[in-house]
């Protein structure tokens, strides 16, 4: 007979159901705090000490002590040194991603998949200290530049560290292409390069714009690394090789200081909430590349 | 340049196919060179860090306390700080995460609820971690008065953490073929007896790799820690246990804190032993994932897959 | 009320009569969004009995098949409509349960797809789901339903490796003997011979024949050779209608509908 009875098993499976919900709005109710929590905090610079965002964002002047705490120097660190990272790790991470798609035999994958994936694990405080005990002694040394710190130091560490993201990604990227693009390429009498540059690349664009954003992503967020072998100066950077700082070094340097309350304090967060703002960005961006793709 | 069509009997090669064959070979030999080039770097910080961090490896070392101002201190407080948030901080991110993958994979259907919680956890996943920090630092340590605490950091951990295993679940339930699935249900399976039974089981094996990579990464986590769980180890009871009032200081934290705030004298000393610490236990945990998939997978399947 | 909880070990009892209609589909239509894949299906499938679902790819054998098992409750956007009785009983009724409809209903798919389990753990899976705890009666169950699949001789000292090193046809007769060891009712099959070699498929067509000693077998199979081999009743399927129905014999040499007659003698399909 057709049961005429909820059976025990089905009120197992409302009850794990609704516990699965739950955990899913965890997730909701974790970004909305955070979003929340710092616009609040982050906005205290403009509407509790009556600074001005103008002035936060273009004011090129960071003295706590004469309450003008002008944000300027470190935006254009923070976008100097993605700049520097971006532009040597990008072409880099998307050729080798190019690599490991196309050309690689098996045995070269097998010892180069595993090492990037060793590269990923390494944290980022041990970048900062290879850059420190390694690079920083190598640019003293061998340029102009009288300690080493500076732009060129973080930018090269950071470019280091964002590889295993572009290239992953973009290795993917060449991966989801058709085959039958690259075999209508090669039986055409095209050469293997003349098929990747001239068929596989434009195809996997906006793969590749997904790859280098996210690698733009993680150099913006990446903090301790850069601020070991940055210098830390509160000033524009005047060459690539001079010391400058960045939003995220700022905010891990004088963070531990600053009281709570404080105009210093309220600027730190607003630093910080400007780095929340910039990744959302990226997301957005993000979702208009895979948009495009599909 | 134009483009000749071969003589009618032969096949050979003629000049512009020539340059072509070379202009291939080039690059090809480039890309070679570039891929490693990141073998060969990689080798060498390892090998840098082993030469330079190997006798600092001594067990005063390794299970010393570290000391402010003098030289002779040890990491093995931060030793130990590592594993306890590293577990506390998979106590409440792996049900979390694995729930919330198992929802959206298995269940969600397309919708308001749905699109937010993937929003959501894009957005975490690229939120860099000082910010997190710092919101770790807004509620636990000011709004919950925590002050610095283990139970803090693993928290902001957590958040932190949130979206890479819930991406990691998700892949890991999409490797199981739908067929399974519709075999199950065929027998008159409920839909979360399905799940417990047959799709995660199929699925434990990368599953289980993925969480130990990303415990792995939560070893090394530094930014969010600094402002949450502190600078410090508690200078009488450096092994604590306590969950909040208490600063919990990581070895990561550890290394970052010696070269910028610290002035012991043997800055160098500690900082190589440290990184070499943190090198060794990054490629064990590399290899546990590995191994653990793999045997996991072959006792809940029958089968090396 | 409540319901008769299933016994694992003792074969089901026969059916009542000489030969009753097991299922009845009646004006089933079955629509894929909006597209009907199913118009104005009837037909009455009788006991212990084979009835063969046939007609060219596409016409829509397999989708009738799955709602007879409430299959399509999986896929979004299916609907059925139309009554499906089992033993008298609208399966799609408002107190009908899928879940116990399935423990009556069997089905084995066109691929074999054993779990990457044991070959004991896959057969004893219904029984597990449904209840059964007994390691007594699970190890019965198991050697019972794998006799009854004819695959008992073949794997009886080694259950408990795993089921994925089994051949295709193996795997296959392991699904057939998991379906088996609920003591389900029903069996429907889709296609279940087509993934397999001759010689496999031979012997789960000798397979089939003994099923219906205990079972009611619906097959859907594109091979007429198959259909006219192994069932007492066939379907003809044309674009989602049924054509014709009828004992396999009639169907087979005096087709009523020129439609049947184009499909059986190859015009077409």
């Amino acid at each position: 007979m057709i049961a005429l009875q909820a059976r025990r098993s089905h009120r197992v499976e409302r009850i794990a159901l609704l516990g699965l919900r739950i955990a899913a709005a965890i997730v909701i109710l974790a970004m909305a705090s955070l979003l929340l929590y710092l616009a609040f905090e982050g906005t205290k610079t403009f509407f509790v000490d009556r600074f001005s965002l103008f002035a936060f964002l273009f004011s090129p002047t960071f003295a706590v002590d004469s309450n003008h705490p002008g944000a300027a120097v470190f935006i254009v660190g923070t976008l100097a040194v993605t700049v520097f990272a971006i532009a040597i790790g990008g072409p880099f991470g998307i050729a080798v991603g190019i690599f490991l798609a196309e050309i690689a035999p098996t045995r070269m994958t097998h010892v180069l998949k595993p090492a990037i994936e060793v590269m990923v694990g390494i944290p980022s405080v041990v970048y900062g200290w290879l850059g420190l005990t390694l690079l920083v002694p190598l640019i003293r040394t061998h340029t102009t530049s009288p300690s080493g710190f500076g732009l060129a130091a973080a930018g090269i560490v950071l470019s280091i560290m964002i590889l295993p993201t572009v290239i992953t990604l973009s290795e993917d990227a060449f991966r989801s292409l058709p085959t039958s693009l690259k075999e209508g390429s090669l039986a055409l009498g095209a050469t293997r390069w003349q098929t990747i540059t001239r068929v596989l690349l434009p195809s996997a664009a906006s793969g590749l714009a997904v790859a280098l954003i996210l690698g733009i992503a993680r150099a913006v967020g990446e903090t301790l690394a850069i601020q070991m072998v940055i210098g830390n100066a509160t000033q524009f950077p005047a060459g690539i090789f001079a010391p400058t700082a960045s939003l995220t070094t700022e905010i891990v340097t004088d963070m531990p200081g600053a009281t709570q309350g404080t105009l210093l304090e309220h600027a730190l967060f607003s630093m910080a909430f400007l780095l929340l703002l910039i990744a959302m960005v990226l997301i957005v961006l993000v979702r208009l590349a895979l948009r495009r793709r599909s | 340049m134009a483009v000749t069509a071969p003589s009618a009997r032969s096949v050979a090669a003629t000049g512009s196919v020539r340059a072509r064959k070379i202009t291939n070979a080039v690059a090809t030999v480039i890309l070679w060179v570039m891929a490693s080039s990141i073998i060969v770097m990689l080798a060498l910080f390892v090998l840098y860090m082993v030469y330079l961090g190997w006798h600092a490896l001594t067990p005063a070392f390794l299970f010393g306390t570290p000391k402010e101002t003098s030289a002779g201190g040890g990491i093995g407080p931060e030793i130990f700080n590592s594993f306890y948030i590293l577990v506390l901080t998979l106590f409440f991110t792996v049900p979390t995460a694995v729930a919330a993958g198992v929802y959206l994979q298995e269940y969600a259907r397309p919708g308001t609820f749905r699109s937010a919680v993937q929003f959501s956890a894009e957005s975490l996943a690229t939120i860099p971690s000082i910010v997190m920090g710092l919101f770790g630092l807004l509620v636990f340590v000011y709004l919950f008065r925590w002050h610095f605490s283990a139970l803090g950091g693993a928290l902001t951990l957590t958040l932190l953490n949130l979206p890479a295993l819930m991406r990691v679940t998700q892949e890991a339930l999409s490797s199981v073929p739908d067929t399974l699935r519709e075999a199950s249900m065929a027998l008159g399976g409920t839909k979360w007896q399905t799940i417990t039974r047959v799709v995660l089981p199929s699925a434990i094996g990368r599953l289980t790799t993925g969480i130990v990579l990303i415990a792995g990464r939560i070893f090394g986590e530094t930014a969010a820690l600094i402002f949450t769980a502190g600078l410090s180890v508690p200078y009488n009871n450096p092994y604590a246990l306590d969950l909040i009032n208490l600063p919990h200081e990581t070895l990561a934290v550890h290394l970052w804190y010696t070269h910028s705030e610290s002035i012991v004298p043997d800055v160098d000393r500690i900082g190589n032993g440290s990184a070499l610490v943190l090198l060794i236990m990054v490629l064990l945990f590399n290899v546990a994932a590995r191994v653990l998939g793999r045997q996991l997978t072959k006792r809940f399947t029958g089968r090396v897959s | 009320m409540t319901e008769t909880p299933q016994s694992f070990v003792v074969p089901a009892p026969p059916a009542t009569g000489p030969m009753t209609d097991k299922i009845t589909a009646e004006n089933v239509d079955v629509f894929y969004g909006s597209f009907q894949a199913i118009k104005n299906a009837s037909l009455a499938m009788k006991s212990e009995h084979v009835t063969a679902l046939i007609g060219p790819s596409g016409c829509g054998k397999s989708t009738f098949l799955r709602a007879l098992d409430r299959m399509h409750d999986l896929t979004p956007g299916a609907r059925v409509e139309g009554t499906i009785l089992l033993d008298g009983e609208d399966i799609y009724g408002a107190d009908a349960d899928p879940v116990v409809i399935r423990h009556r209903i069997g089905m084995v798919f066109q691929r074999p797809n054993p779990f990457p389990k044991t070959i004991y753990e896959n057969v004893v899976y219904g029984p597990r789901i449904h209840g059964e705890r007994s390691k007594a009666k699970l190890d019965e169950a198991a050697e019972r339903a794998l006799r009854q699949a004819a695959l008992w001789d073949e794997v009886k000292d080694r259950l408990h490796r795993s089921a994925l090193d089994l051949s295709g046809g193996q795997q296959q007769r392991l699904c057939i003997a998991r379906a088996v060891a609920l003591n389900p009712e029903v069996i429907l099959m889709d296609e279940p011979a087509s993934a397999l070699d001759p010689i496999a498929t031979s012997k789960i067509e000798d397979l089939i024949g003994q099923l219906t000693e205990q079972f009611t077998v619906v097959i859907v199979t594109h091979s007429m050779q198959q259909a006219a081999r192994i069932s007492d009743f066939t379907a003809f399927f044309h674009l989602g209608e049924i054509v014709e129905t009828g004992p396999t014999n009639q169907i087979f040499t005096h087709p009523k509908e020129k439609r049947t007659e184009d499909y059986i003698t190859g015009r077409f399909g």
